[in-house]
């Protein structure tokens, strides 16, 4: 089914499976081939005056890791340290430079301040946990117009830096310990959260288990069965886009299992796990430096540690600094192993780094629980990529209740819209971009209101 | 077999399938290795070909090619339109169009074709070996209609509507502005379901959804949750308005576009998009949302055990307007318009104003009047039963480019291939008071409906407004779930907050993200993307991990055991292998095998030398079904 520009629709997943601008790879190369050499053909050449009118992304950064720390942590215990007389003496608060830091909660990170930047202008439009969560996500207002069909921030990445060869057999996107939820919006399904929950002992579903244990002959014989009982349909009738892409997918499915490269990406035993603290969220990150490792055509890796929501008991539960498995000491361990690994393995200048919740903490003394509630000041962890460490971005006042110095160009709180643009620029991605391929038909900008250039990136992170 | 040249060292015994090497028999230690064509691949000892050949491309390549020459499991053909029988005006309507311009249809569906479609879309679930055979037995000419009536009427009817309902009233426990909590959701769905069940019209529906009052905790007034979905946090009440507005006026009049006119005029917006959206205004929004400007939604404490007292009633005051004075929260700020500082309702298309103080009630006497009202409910019907509807997008409908009457002014094009047909069956509808079972028998008659899925001549993007084939629908992930579990004859059995009974078919779980209470069992139907009734919508999009999980999944593995399946220990107990085959294929595909299937899976079931290795290829090839192709569509 080619159109009378060459373009095969056949293969286009989606509803609007006629309608959609999407082309496939081949396609793509092919077109970009023939726009490379025509461009050197034109007397006037259209790229450079484009070229003017665009923004400059950092482009420092090939990978992203997105933590989403679920819940809201407490900004002034963590990334924004308040000191009071609420504070455990084993937060041990020390002075690193400008920075004052928690070691004695986050031990690990404290070794590697150098190279970490705390951005503490932020501030959450709501404080709501499903509404901000989804926000910091997507970038943008989930109840606004485009809210509902808007992609995940790791969507679009995939989009723009997806396979590059065709060894690049995972999804550009990988979502660990998030479940479910935010995807790919209107996108091609190609660019949705691969979803795993990895705890060492490979990729869910790639074995095949008939009996409950392995048995890779049963299931290459059932393979092959298939193959040849349902040959009528794989190279039969054509039956439209959602059969052959069904046989697409199964066939990319086929080549995930009893892979070898695969199997070592979702595979490690407990020397590994104990280094990284022994919790899902250790495994998350040992799961994510593999995937950098292995260079399967993952680039953005969403890890969610939920359990900031700390209305009662703060200080005895998950921001513990005596109980070494408490969430925020666990969170440390493997978020400094990450770190650690990342920068033995040469990777850490080239992945962005980002820890976030939704929104932020009530400040001051903790209340009657002994806890805190929501609060829309928050801050967030940024490393890697080339961003110079040891250092904040923006300040707060006293208490961290709101900022006192933005430290950026826009002087102004730093949004969840503002942290998308950041890391589209740090992955060389114009955060400006307009799709028109929208079921809306209404625009689909990759940050919202760039036409109004209302959110920008934080540069000053490189500065 | 044809097609496949060049074997040089097929083994004597040798049955060959499209590209894959079967042996009779052990290979020798010296026949390591085979050719077809100029391509070498390794043999195991015991017949097959090895994991490192089975993985390579080019076989797979290779095997494509070569089932290029197969048979076909499909009749097909196209036939000149004209000669397609014409049930009632749809016929006359697609059909017609169709001979004028020239374009083949394709033939109508095969009887087994026919019944497992109308059974999937109209019940969600599979039909069963007996119904098959006994449907193909029958030779009365009305045999189609009768199954239609048998299953409008059937139990599972209700399952499969109300989770369409459900979805399209975005029934949830959780969602990211407010949360009903289970307490709302059950009882929102209890109203759901007992509106499908008695047929409800959907002139009532509205009514009750839209201007009820009452707790949203209570099943007598389970309605009210739809205004519960409405609640806007972080922002002034007028953003509540508004989203109620905009969720009423999506669901029930296809007008997404008033999300966009809230915020601005559609002027400098939608001018691609929408001609009616282009004109009009923020002002004139905002008299449609001044109509829920009184609608009062109030926190209450129902029991003890309810601390964050989370129930809702709904309410309306007795005076209030929508207020001009806001200057934060989710949508621009609203400032008076001259000496104007408060709005009053206003209906778009009359200019009505409420006729008394419950200006709700009001509201809803206006949408059933709107044109718009019918033809958006029998487009979204006719997307569910067609798998795209005849104007897209269902929730962007353009009402400046639907009147047939009026041909919208140049560069516009109707928004619709069939103008004349959406108003046809719109009036059908409001005709039959908006109840569904009679306007879908009016849809399943039609042969517009019962064409084939294939199409043999050319196809062009240009036919697929036209309705020429059937566009093969992906079952949903609760489709699949209990296509498995019927087929197997192992239902679910699943606690779900708040009921007393154990759930056992996945279309009647509550809401999407159930069951909760089994989250294996949950992610296995995530992966299909059932959305969440919120941030999420349903899609029928394909994925890698779908296919994962059909071949690799315990949900799939644990049901295909002889040990363990009823229907596949009473098909091990058949006397014949071919009994077995066809029992087979009767369960999970709805038909009878293709010579070419028979005679591959004949050959597996054949070589089983013990009872235990008979059960073992009878799994085999149930596994084989569910993975098919076709398994995974209503084609």
């Amino acid at each position: 089914m080619k159109d009378r520009f060459g373009f095969d629709w056949g293969p286009i997943p989606g509803t609007n499976f006629w309608s959609r601008p999407q082309i496939g790879r081949r396609v793509f190369f092919r077109h970009l081939a023939a726009a490379v050499g025509g461009y050197f053909l034109l007397p006037h050449r259209p790229m450079e005056t484009v070229a003017q009118a665009a923004v400059t992304p950092i482009a420092k950064a090939a990978n992203c890791i997105f933590i989403l720390m679920a819940g809201g942590p407490s900004h002034v215990d963590t990334f924004d340290l308040k000191e009071g007389s609420w504070t455990p003496p084993e937060f041990n608060p020390t002075s690193y430079g400008d920075l004052r830091f928690p070691q004695g909660l986050m031990p690990s990170l404290a070794e590697h301040l150098n190279s970490i930047a705390f951005v503490r202008s932020v501030r959450a439009w709501a404080a709501v946990h499903g509404l901000a969560q989804t926000w910091v996500q997507i970038g943008r207002n989930p109840t606004s117009a485009l809210g509902k069909i808007a992609p995940h921030i790791g969507s679009v990445v995939s989009l723009e830096l997806g396979p590059k060869s065709e060894k690049q057999i995972l999804p550009a996107f990988v979502s660990l310990n998030t479940g479910g939820g935010v995807g790919a919006g209107y996108l091609p399904p190609e660019h949705s959260p691969f979803f795993v929950t990895p705890s060492g002992t490979g990729l869910g579903n790639t074995t095949h288990r008939p009996e409950g244990r392995d048995d890779p002959d049963r299931f290459n014989l059932r393979y092959q069965l298939l193959l040849q009982m349902d040959s009528e349909w794989r190279a039969g009738p054509d039956l439209g886009p959602g059969p052959a892409e069904s046989i697409v997918f199964n066939e990319r499915a086929r080549t995930l299992m009893y892979n070898p490269a695969v199997e070592g990406v979702f595979t490690f035993g407990p020397e590994e796990r104990a280094r990284y603290g022994n919790s899902a969220f250790g495994n998350a990150c040992i799961t994510a430096r593999n995937l950098l490792r292995a260079d399967l055509g993952t680039r953005f890796i969403q890890i969610t540690v939920g359990g900031w929501d700390n209305h009662s008991g703060i200080y005895t539960g998950a921001l513990n600094a005596a109980n070494e498995n408490s969430l925020a000491r666990q969170f440390d361990k493997a978020l400094g192993a990450l770190i650690a690994d990342l920068k033995a393995d040469g990777s850490f200048d080239r992945t962005l780094i980002v820890a976030m919740g939704e929104f932020g903490r009530t400040v001051g003394p903790v209340n009657a629980q002994s806890g805190r509630d929501h609060f829309l000041q928050q801050a967030v962890l940024m490393a890697g990529a080339g961003i110079r460490g040891g250092r904040a971005i923006g300040s707060t006042d006293a208490e961290g209740r709101a900022t006192a110095e933005p430290g950026w160009a826009r002087q102004r709180d730093i949004r969840p819209e503002d942290i998308e643009a950041t890391i589209y620029s740090a992955l060389g991605i114009d955060w400006t971009t307009v799709r028109h391929d929208d079921p809306l038909g209404r625009g689909f900008e990759y940050v919202p209101f760039s036409d109004r250039d209302l959110y920008g990136p934080v540069h000053e992170l490189w500065s | 077999m044809e097609g496949i040249t060049g074997t040089s060292r097929v083994l004597p015994g040798a049955a060959i399938f499209f590209g894959i090497v079967l042996l009779a028999g052990p290979a020798s230690a010296a026949e390591k290795q085979v050719s077809i064509n100029d391509c070498t691949f390794a043999v195991n000892p015991d017949g097959y070909l090895s994991r490192e050949s089975r993985g390579r491309q080019d076989l797979f390549d290779r095997v494509r090619a070569f089932a290029k020459s197969g048979p076909r499991v499909l009749a097909a053909s196209t036939v000149p339109a004209d000669q397609i029988p014409r049930r009632n005006f749809v016929d006359d309507e697609i059909f017609g169009r169709l001979a004028a311009l020239g374009i083949p249809s394709a033939p109508l569906a095969s009887d087994a074709e026919f019944l497992r479609r109308v059974t999937l879309d109209l019940t969600g679930r599979l039909p069963t070996p007996d119904q098959i055979r006994a449907f193909l037995a029958d030779t009365s000419p009305d045999k189609r209609d009768r199954a239609i009536e048998r299953l409008l009427d059937s139990p599972e009817f209700v399952d499969r509507w109300t989770l369409w309902l459900g979805d399209l009233l975005q029934n949830n426990a959780q969602a990211s502005n407010f949360s009903r909590q289970i307490n709302g959701r059950n009882a929102f769905h209890a109203w759901i379901r007992s509106s499908v069940a008695q047929d409800k019209s959907f002139r009532d529906i509205a009514y009750e959804a839209v201007s009820w009052r009452g707790n949203n905790y209570d099943n007598a007034t389970g309605a009210v949750n739809w205004a519960v979905g409405a609640r806007t946090p972080m922002g002034p009440i007028q953003d509540t308005y508004d989203a109620m507005l905009a969720r009423t006026a999506t669901a029930f009049l296809g007008l997404g576009h008033y999300d966009c006119l809230l915020c601005h005029d559609g002027r400098g917006h939608l001018e691609q998009v929408s001609l009616w959206g282009a004109r009009a205004t923020r002002a004139e929004a905002w008299r449609m949302a001044a109509f829920f400007s009184r609608m009062r939604l109030n926190n209450r404490r129902t029991d003890q055990n309810d601390f964050y007292y989370r129930s809702v009633d709904v309410t309306d005051a007795a005076t209030g307007s929508y207020a001009l004075n806001t200057d934060y929260g989710n949508r621009p700020a609203r400032r008076p318009i001259g000496t104007l500082t408060s709005i009053t309702p206003e209906y778009r298309l009359n200019r009505a104003t409420p006729s008394d103080g419950n200006w709700r009630a009001s509201f809803v006497d206006n949408l059933i009047q709107d044109p718009m009202f019918a033809r958006n409910l029998v487009n979204r019907i006719w997307k569910q039963m067609f798998n795209y509807g005849l104007a897209e997008p269902v929730d962007a409908l353009d009402p400046a480019r639907l009147e047939p009457s009026s041909p919208p002014e140049e560069p516009w094009t109707f928004q619709t291939a069939h103008p004349a047909l959406l108003d046809r069956l719109a009036a059908e509808f409001r005709s039959l008071d908006f109840h569904l079972r009679p306007f879908l028998r009016l849809l399943v008659q039609s042969s517009a409906y019962q064409l084939s899925a294939r199409y043999d001549g050319e196809w062009k993007l240009d036919y697929v407004p036209l309705f020429a084939r059937r566009y093969p629908r992906r079952l949903e992930g609760e489709e699949i779930h209990d296509a498995i579990a019927q087929a197997t004859g192992i239902p679910g059995r699943y606690r779900v907050q708040g009921w007393t009974d154990l759930v056992l078919w996945a279309l009647q779980l509550p809401e999407p993200v159930e069951p909760r209470s089994n989250r294996a069992v949950a992610n296995f139907m995530n992966a299909f993307f059932r959305g969440n009734r919120d941030t999420q919508q349903r899609s029928q999009s394909g994925s890698i991990l779908q296919q994962l999980n059909l071949m690799n999944d315990n949900f799939v593995l644990s049901r295909l055991r002889v040990s363990a399946s009823p229907t596949l220990r009473a098909a091990a107990q058949l006397p014949t292998n071919g009994a077995v085959l066809d029992e087979l294929f009767l369960l999970f595909l709805g038909r009878f095998p293709s010579e070419n299937e028979r005679a591959a899976g004949l050959a597996h079931l054949d070589k089983a030398a013990t009872p235990e290795q008979r059960r073992a290829a009878i799994e085999d090839l149930a596994w084989v079904c569910i993975n098919k192709t076709e398994f995974l569509f209503s084609y």
